[in-house]
């Protein structure tokens, strides 16, 4: 079990630099800014996969965290974007 | 192997699929909007089956149910960011890609 | 103190003891700190979110999760299909929607949970309309919005 759990990890590690390199050629800043998108679930996915996979229960620890400040962060996001409903700034 | 043991490694295979299939989203699909249904959708749901798969085999209750807290907090964060991007694309005015647009 | 005070503060002292047991996943020791923090986290959330008018029906509250974890699971297989078909799959288009559920939290809440409900995105939200991406025109994405909004209804109740 701990080797699917690795195994999974490291296919998710793959998914995201591959997700990661095609967000950043962009073409817009909107594309870009997937990248935040990313972090939050791969991200949070790959670690919790390493706790199982024998890094230890503070890995879940790191992940939650992980999670509660991609949460934090998105509410931030949104709430800019809704602010700056009229304002183009690029 | 145990039926949850099974169930476990079926939920992180299926889990596994699901991020493939939105970074395929990502890489095919033609225009900000869509990518972002893509990753929104099916990298939330591939979390949520790997989450549960983990959740299954965890030692206990408390460290199963704290697996299981990550996910809605990622949701809440895929909602924000996610708002965020479609409207900063609209504000930059991205039109949407249609069906007989060149790529 | 009021009895919707009361209530709130035994509800969420509930939720936060439930919360913090979770965090040191069982574990006895260190429950002096946890009280603290149960009683700060309390204290926190009854000062800057106080008991409102709107309160939310558990039974409402529940049919809305089982609906959403349903949605999002049709969602997530939805739009792994088409990435799999590729963009020939799509037929994206804009819409747009006269938004019935009053203001405050339940929009934001409509507008957020959109984007993970099968083949809708919410892009812009105005004072009477919400304007949503859609993946593919031929799907039902209307009665897909308006089966959300009611779950949404359905969890409030208006008190006082």
């Amino acid at each position: 079990m701990t080797t699917l759990a690795l195994a999974i990890a490291l296919f998710l590690l793959a998914n995201l630099v591959v997700a990661l390199v095609a967000a950043a050629r962009g073409p817009t800043s909107a594309d870009r800014m997937l990248m935040a998108l990313l972090f939050g679930t791969t991200g949070t996915g790959i670690l919790a996969l390493l706790a199982a996979a024998g890094a230890g229960a503070a890995a879940v620890d790191v992940a939650l965290v992980l999670a509660l400040l991609a949460a934090i962060g998105g509410i931030a996001f949104a709430k800019r974007a809704w602010r700056a409903r009229h304002h183009v700034s690029d | 192997m145990s039926a949850i043991d099974w169930l476990s490694a079926l939920l992180l295979v299926v889990g596994a699929a699901f991020f493939f299939a939105g970074t395929l989203g990502l890489l095919r699909f033609p225009d900000v909007y869509s990518r972002l249904h893509a990753l929104a959708k099916a990298d939330n749901l591939g979390l949520g089956c790997v989450l549960l798969g983990l959740a299954l085999r965890a030692d206990s209750l408390a460290v199963a149910m704290k697996l299981l807290l990550i996910w809605p907090l990622v949701l809440t964060a895929s909602a924000g960011v996610g708002f965020a991007i479609a409207r900063r694309a609209q504000t930059l005015g991205i039109r949407p890609w249609r069906q007989g647009d060149a790529p | 103190m009021r009895s919707e005070t009361w209530r709130a503060l035994v509800l969420r002292g509930v939720a936060f003891m439930l919360l913090w047991w979770v965090l040191v996943e069982g574990r006895h020791d260190g429950w002096a700190l946890g009280a603290l923090a149960v009683v700060a986290a309390t204290w926190t959330s009854l000062t800057l979110a106080p008991p409102g008018r709107r309160r939310i029906r558990p039974a409402g509250l529940l049919a809305f999760l089982g609906f959403f974890l349903w949605s999002s699971i049709r969602g997530g297989m939805q739009v792994a299909a088409m990435a799999m078909r590729g963009r020939r799959a799509l037929r994206p288009g804009l819409i747009e929607l006269a938004v019935r559920l009053p203001p405050g939290w339940p929009r934001i809440l409509l507008v957020n949970t959109l984007t993970l409900m099968p083949g809708t995105l919410g892009v812009e939200l105005s004072r009477k309309t919400l304007r949503l991406h859609v993946l593919d025109e031929r799907l039902p994405v209307v009665a897909e919005a308006r089966a959300l909004e009611a779950a949404i209804a359905r969890m409030l109740r208006r008190t006082g």
